[in-house]
């Protein structure tokens, strides 16, 4: 029901100009959560990712005029977001809070919501071990293989809207994603 | 025929551009066709366990109080009055207490003059002055 709800949304909004001057606060309503959600994946900071969505919209609020068609909204909201997010990690601050983070805690993403599905409690406890393999793997990829990793695995766009989100070349994209995917391989190998 | 699929064809195959070779390899071996099934469903519950995260994450930004504006309540308009009342004092204090602490000045080096005159005015220094008794009873 959420999801047909958000497509008739998606197409009330359309992917015109007119919606971007027109309605943005429903194009924030929208988009926001897959922005936040890019955002914390990549940084693993909530109040890093927070401020990286704000920041991704106030841009894309100022620029909306430059806004071409020639990708989706949201492409192009991933474009800048990626951006962001490329100028965030560059931030020395921002490298010295993340090796200190590093070695206090990190984050349990295998926690949360892996459903049941009827598995026995081995194979529950052994998907575990392989989602929070991936996950590690995923913080320890170079910052281009982690992006399109998790522009394809989480956000699921395909190699073209990840190639006009990144700047890259579909090939180099596929290569990138090729890479990652054997580290990611070899981690849940190493684990289980 | 291949003996089980690499890494990197594994990879090949989720990517959905796998070769015919594959193809045919994974149709034809349970082990792998496992392997594949394994990894994949891995890669969907890592999704959605970055998606449930992160909702949850969300929700606590939204909830957290700080996230909000904070309207100034009254007490904190009272609290800034007090404090601006405060600092008033201290810059009036600041420059009436030097001008106080001059004329007293003033007024001490009044004093001590008077002792001094006082001293030089006497006829024997103080240490003399129970023998002076003596000589003056006698």
């Amino acid at each position: 029901m959420q999801l047909t709800a958000t497509s008739e949304l998606e197409t009330a909004i359309g992917t015109d100009v007119a919606a971007l001057t027109g309605d943005f606060e429903a194009l924030v309503r929208l988009y926001r959560p897959k922005v936040f959600r890019f955002a914390l994946a990549s940084l693993r900071d909530v109040d890093a990712a927070e401020s990286v969505t704000q920041d991704c919209f106030l841009r894309a609020y100022k620029a909306r005029e430059r806004f071409r068609q020639k990708c989706s909204l949201h492409t192009w909201l991933m474009q800048i977001a990626v951006n962001l997010i490329r100028d965030h990690t560059r931030n020395r601050r921002f490298q010295f809070w993340k090796r200190a983070n590093l070695t206090a805690q990190s984050v349990d993403v295998a926690g949360y919501a892996i459903a049941d599905r009827g598995r026995s409690p081995e194979a529950q406890a052994l998907l575990q071990e392989r989602v929070a393999a991936i996950w590690t793997a995923a913080e320890r990829l170079p910052q281009k293989q982690r992006t399109v990793f998790l522009l394809r695995f989480v956000e699921d766009m395909d190699l073209l809207e990840i190639a006009v989100a990144t700047g890259m070349k579909e090939g180099t994209v596929k290569t990138h994603l090729f890479r990652a995917l054997r580290a990611v391989r070899e981690r849940i190998g190493e684990r289980v | 025929m291949i003996a089980h699929l690499s890494t990197d064809q594994l990879s090949e195959y989720v990517l959905a551009q796998p070769s015919p070779l594959i193809e045919r390899h994974i149709q034809d071996c349970p082990a792998c066709r496992a392997e594949l099934t394994n990894f994949r469903e891995a890669l969907g519950e890592f999704r959605g366990a970055v998606r449930a995260w992160s909702q949850d994450q969300a929700k606590q930004v939204l909830a957290s109080p700080a996230a909000l504006p904070e309207r100034r309540s009254w007490a904190a308009s009272h609290q800034l009055a007090w404090a601006l009342l405060i600092a008033v004092v201290c810059v009036i204090a600041s420059f009436v207490i030097p001008r106080h602490r001059v004329e007293s000045a003033a007024g001490s080096d009044a004093v001590l003059l008077n002792q001094v005159d006082a001293q030089v005015s006497r006829t024997a220094p103080s240490s003399m002055e129970p023998l002076m008794k003596l000589v003056v009873q006698e």
